[in-house]
């Protein structure tokens, strides 16, 4: 009983059901509010700013957790996902590791940087299992547009992001 | 370690691993409640935001919706009936008809959640007897096919997903012109005009020329012609006949999509003679066959674009869709399988 209840209380059960209502939020609401056609990637948010607030490891492991999920509901083949945004959390916590005590402007300067690689690294790694087409010029603006959205989000996400991947003292 | 993974996790994926096909059954399982209630909580914020940017371009639409509706209302009366003459036509003959294809009806309830997919979600699945593979259309003609298949809900890949690939026809309309012979019998009473005769010919015979007049109307997709000839005189017989040459003339090719913002184009045009230029704005169909996922003759777009290349490669065509896929509402699934697809009794 104590080990379900450690497991329940676990940094990484909370991302998981945190992820399953960001990922909620991304197939309703942010499909179909679409500024200039693009889709805002709240996913790929969610673990840039896991990325960028607790570093390497933690960062590519939410990428592929939440890659993984997304995944699920694509048609694209599992594992895609969990690439491109493994990828995305793991750029997000080497650039940050870089500054000297960041500060929140350069969190945001990372949180734009890391969204645009993201989107360019899913079309990327598509293109690498033959499911090419989508390097093209509309890529810059789905780029922009989500880099934008991503920094106006980030503030609530790392809220979430804190609240999600914070390690808990338990009383014993 | 974390590529690694994903690599295992595509390499098992494309090999159709029946435990990545489990997994995913599981998480929708898990999942679509989850949506669900999220789609009905954050409802208020779609309306909101369609509400604020969409509601000036909703009005444009309406009003222009409201003219085209008026100018196709009779058009529409006459090309049903084409259709109708087609499809009776076509089953006299034991030729495949759209018309004996059972069909599901669906609603399309999500759009594609990346920018690298051009998808959405219908609310049929397998228990309605949908199959991976089978086309997806609207009213206007061909929107995609089915990709994923799931127990009451299914993905539609879009025309436009460059992953999309379907062999078309492309139907080369005639030239505008219509003979018409006239054989004018010996000692007939045509009141005028009458040629003078030549001396040298038998006497009594007369060679009249006919004006035909040609009324055309154009709808989506289908160019249908009423010849109206004058009422022949009493015996003189005037028979209509289309030359070989002024025949519609087809060619296959494989439509291929290009993303959202770019129109898809049609490859492996053979470059024959036979098949002449081809025109700007001829209509796409489909080139069913036994292999192809997708029964023969359904509208798919017309031609656009013509790209001619150098040397022997036919040119390429780019189309002009006539469905809009950005406006997708309700969708029509054809319960349609090749034979080569069909599992043996």
């Amino acid at each position: 009983m104590n080990r379900f209840l450690t497991i329940m209380a676990s940094r990484w059960t909370r991302l998981v059901l945190v992820l399953l209502i960001v990922l909620s939020l991304q197939t309703t609401v942010f499909t179909e509010l679409r500024p200039f056609g693009v889709a805002v990637q709240v996913v790929l948010l969610m673990v840039v700013v896991a990325g960028s607030l607790f570093g390497v490891a933690i960062g590519s492991l939410t990428g592929l957790v939440a890659g993984l999920m997304y995944d699920m509901i694509l048609p694209t083949p599992v594992g895609l996902g969990s690439l491109a945004l493994g990828l995305a959390g793991a750029t997000a916590g080497l650039l940050i590791y870089f500054f000297n005590e960041p500060t929140w402007w350069m969190r945001s300067i990372a949180v734009v940087v890391v969204s645009s690689l993201g989107e360019i690294y899913y079309p990327l790694v598509q293109a690498t299992v033959g499911l090419d087409g989508w390097l093209q010029l509309r890529l810059l603006k789905v780029v922009l547009v989500v880099s934008i959205c991503n920094l106006l989000l980030s503030p609530l996400a790392v809220l979430v992001c804190r609240w999600t991947l914070s390690e808990r003292k338990t009383v014993a | 370690m974390l590529v690694l993974t994903a690599i295992i996790l595509i390499t098992l994926d494309l090999q159709n691993s029946s435990t990545i096909s489990g997994l995913r059954s599981v998480f929708g399982t898990v999942f679509r409640p989850i949506e669900s209630t999220t789609r009905v909580v954050t409802r208020p914020v779609n309306n909101a935001w369609h509400g604020i940017f969409d509601y000036n371009n909703v009005l444009d639409e309406n009003d222009r919706l409201r003219e085209q509706v008026a100018q196709q209302e009779g058009a529409t009366i006459a090309a049903a009936a084409s259709v109708r003459l087609a499809q009776e036509l076509l089953a006299l003959n034991g030729l495949p008809t759209l018309a004996g294809i059972n069909a599901v009806t669906a609603q399309v309830i999500g759009d594609s959640p990346t920018n690298f997919s051009q998808t959405i979600e219908i609310n049929q699945g397998s228990e309605s007897g949908i199959r991976v593979g089978m086309p997806v259309l609207n009213a206007a003609g061909l929107v995609g096919k089915i990709t994923k298949v799931f127990t009451d809900r299914a993905i539609v890949m879009l025309i436009t997903d460059p992953d999309f690939a379907l062999s078309i026809k492309v139907v080369n309309a005639p030239r505008a012109a219509t003979t018409t012979t006239t054989i004018a019998r010996s000692n007939a009473a045509v009141p005028s005009p009458v040629v003078p005769v030549d001396p040298g010919s038998s006497a009594g015979t007369t060679v009249e020329t006919t004006t035909t007049t040609t009324t055309t109307t154009t709808i989506a997709g289908f160019t249908p012609t009423v010849t109206t000839l004058p009422a022949a005189p009493s015996g003189v017989s005037s028979i209509t006949v289309p030359l070989a040459s002024e025949l519609a003339v087809r060619e296959t090719g494989v439509i291929e999509g290009r993303g959202p913002s770019r129109q898809p184009i049609v490859r492996f045009i053979d470059n024959s003679l036979r098949f002449g230029d081809i025109q700007v704005g001829v209509p796409i169909v489909t080139a069913g066959g036994s292999q192809s996922l997708s029964p023969p003759d359904i509208m798919v777009g017309k031609v656009a674009r013509v790209v001619e290349r150098l040397g022997s490669a036919g040119p390429i065509l780019e189309i002009e869709l006539v469905a809009d896929l950005s406006n997708l509402s309700f969708l029509r699934v054809l319960l349609y399988q090749p034979i080569t697809e069909k599992p043996a009794p």
